[in-house]
């Protein structure tokens, strides 16, 4: 199957529980190594680099998935998909914030977290591909080909997400975009009810953005979307 | 309020029905009655004592005069009698009159008389006085009776003693009646406060320590609501709690069932087992966010109630792709509160809007924005509710199930009625006359 290259680490404290995901997904095609705690689950990914997405479930005692979030995003951009309660909005968020890609509400139907990691997977070898773009606008300059983003010659970090929403948002500049398009192109999965994925991504970007002082540039449209304003547009919304 | 309602809470709370008028005016008649009594007994004897005693006074003062007079002339009696009258109506006039009486010397001759005809010899009465050739002379009078002008002075004067009373006693009973009646007043408000909204403020040391049938009730109380307390906490504990456990099991559930359908990928029973792991999850999740209704929140922040509503209406959108839902909102309304448990609420209350509605049916939703409150409205064009199911519909795991039968657990609306209190809201519902549901939600600007 095409999944076998990819490699996945799944970290949760239910050991039964990893055994039977580990087990599906393994028939999905993955390769899963299984952790069933925070810091071992920290040690092993800063040793290496080998897996292509991490499995993280939130609620663990001691250390906490949040906490393995932050201590691996300080270091490594290997993609994290957060396992979080159901309606645990905060957890989500501030999941979110800290750089994890995705989460999926535990409990959940495997089917849907393979589904979920494949979209990951997908959406960062879209990067490596030579599908080159360059886009420009606010003084803003996107390289597709190398996946960052430069203001002013300086780089701007943006996960995989963000820069997948940003580039969106630029391509289509003066459009806007409904969150359900953004979702399903951005985390090539279809907008779910209470999901707040694509504001906190768009949030994030903005404050990225605000510290390079840009500033208003992405705007809200209430009930629909977002949309990336083309400089005529800033220029009128200021007036 | 109306006014028919203004006068209704007056009616409650001044009625003749409450304690505190029953008390006050028990007391109060049963203190002035004995005082009147009391003071009526005191006041006749006394008086008539007092003029009694004057009464014999003046008139042996009188015949000691006549006696002493007489002793010195020595006339005949008869003569001498006109005499005497004359000479005491001129000089011994303090009272302006001749006193009715009949002296006798000591061999039985009348030395005076004066009126004394017309009264009977029973009503009649004897004092011997000595003249100053120390002979002993009979004076014959009526019986002293307080007269009636004497005792209605007397009246008048109590009269006055008798507002003193009046008001005294008036004060007294009111102060005892309000001594029952403030901590009997505080505990009705204590334990409603506890029903309505399950805050349990400690009472007044005060109260507690009076040490009598009321700080006993007061302890009572106390004792009552706190262990009602603990035991619904526990109680909401448990139910957290074993919410919380089943999730785990519940996810390994899942994942058994989706390994059974990779090998047998069209089996009925995996697909059955799945749709109900997910009505659990439901299930557990609304038990959850109710529970964390209860307990208390962090600090209220500023809600822009129109995000929100707009915010529950995308959520929705996904859920009910074939619902549409309008919005329309008068300017930024922003109110001190949750934000999470309002847009629970308004999730939970749109949502069910949409629920009830067959596919195309306009769902509407408002804002709008009063002096002291906002208003969020939620219209439907479903087959609405009838008037009898209309209080149920409140209750918690209750369903309006007599017209339809759709997936769901009741518990809904019971989250948005928490939310809304938690807000000192008040959640409206109400069929309007063509047809569906018309739900308000009316929050206070102020959080207090």
């Amino acid at each position: 199957m095409e999944n076998d290259k990819y490699k996945i680490l799944l970290v949760d404290d239910d050991v039964t529980l990893c055994a039977l995901l580990s087990e599906f997904l393994q028939e999905d095609g993955f390769t899963v190594e299984t952790l069933n705690s925070g810091d071992v689950a920290v040690a092993r990914l800063l040793e290496s680099n080998e897996f292509d997405t991490v499995v993280l479930d939130i609620m663990m005692p001691g250390m906490s998935g949040l906490d393995v979030l932050r201590t691996v995003r300080a270091k490594q951009q290997v993609p994290i998909l957060m396992l979080t309660g159901r309606g645990d909005d905060i957890d989500r968020i501030v999941g979110l914030e800290m750089g994890a890609d995705d989460y999926l509400a535990k409990p959940c139907n495997p089917r849907e977290l393979s589904a979920r990691i494949r979209a990951i997977i997908r959406r960062t070898q879209q990067g490596n591909s030579n599908h080159i773009v360059h886009a420009q606008l606010h003084g803003i300059v996107l390289d597709s080909g190398a996946r960052s983003a430069l203001v002013n010659n300086v780089a701007l970090p943006l996960t995989g997400a963000e820069f997948n929403a940003l580039s969106l948002l630029m391509e289509r500049a003066g459009q806007t975009i409904s969150k359900q398009d953004m979702t399903q192109e951005v985390l090539n999965r279809p907008l779910e009810a209470y999901d707040r994925a694509m504001d906190v991504h768009v949030s994030r970007i903005r404050q990225k953005l605000a510290a390079a002082d840009i500033h208003d540039v992405i705007k809200s449209v209430r009930g629909v979307g977002y949309q990336m304003l083309t400089e005529p547009q800033l220029q009128k919304e200021k007036g | 309020m109306t006014l028919t309602g203004f006068w209704d809470t007056a009616k409650h709370a001044f009625g003749v029905k409450r304690l505190f008028w029953r008390i006050f005016i028990a007391f109060w008649l049963a203190s002035l009655l004995v005082m009147i009594a009391t003071g009526f007994v005191l006041v006749n004897k006394f008086s008539s004592d007092e003029y009694n005693k004057r009464f014999y006074n003046d008139v042996i003062i009188q015949a000691e005069r006549i006696v002493w007079r007489y002793e010195q002339n020595l006339a005949t009696p008869i003569r001498q009698q006109r005499k005497l009258k004359n000479w005491i109506s001129n000089k011994n006039n303090r009272d302006g009159h001749l006193i009715p009486m009949l002296i006798k010397d000591e061999s039985g001759n009348t030395i005076y008389h004066y009126r004394l005809n017309k009264i009977k010899s029973e009503e009649r009465t004897e004092q011997r006085v000595s003249g100053p050739s120390s002979r002993i002379y009979l004076v014959q009078m009526s019986k002293p009776q307080a007269p009636r002008i004497y005792k209605q002075v007397l009246y008048r004067f109590q009269s006055l003693q008798f507002g003193f009373i009046f008001i005294a006693s008036a004060l007294v009973s009111a102060l005892l009646s309000w001594s029952i009646i403030l901590p009997l007043n505080y505990l009705g408000t204590f334990s409603r406060r506890y029903a309505n909204h399950q805050e349990v403020v400690p009472l007044p040391r005060k109260l507690l320590a009076r040490g009598d049938e009321l700080g006993d009730l007061a302890l009572d109380i106390d004792f009552m609501v706190n262990k009602t307390h603990a035991a619904a906490s526990a109680q909401q504990q448990l139910l957290h709690d074993v919410s919380h456990e089943l999730r785990a099991p519940l996810a390994r559930l899942q994942v058994s069932a989706a390994l059974i359908e990779q090998k047998s990928p069209d089996s009925q029973h995996v697909k059955q087992i799945h749709s109900d792991c997910l009505r659990i999850d439901q299930l557990i999740q609304q038990i959850l966010d109710y529970s964390k209704l209860e307990q208390s929140s962090p600090s209220a922040e500023n809600c822009d109630i129109n995000a929100l509503c707009q915010q529950a209406i995308d959520n929705m959108a996904v859920n009910y792709p074939s619902i549409p839902v309008s919005f329309t909102s008068v300017d930024k309304v922003e109110i001190p509160g949750y934000p999470e448990a309002l847009l629970q609420a308004f999730d939970n209350i749109i949502g069910n809007a949409c629920k009830y509605s067959a596919n195309g049916e306009l769902v509407e939703v408002s804002t709008s924005s009063r002096e002291h409150s906002v208003v969020v409205m939620v219209r439907d064009h479903g087959p609405g509710v009838d008037e009898e199911e209309m209080s149920k519909l409140l209750q918690p795991f209750y369903r309006a199930g007599n017209k339809m039968h759709t997936s769901g657990f009741g518990l809904g609306l019971s989250i948005a009625v928490k939310a809304i209190d938690k807000h000192k809201g008040e959640l409206r519902i109400s069929s309007p006359d063509d047809g569906g549901l018309c739900v308000e939600i009316i929050l206070p600007r102020e959080l207090i």
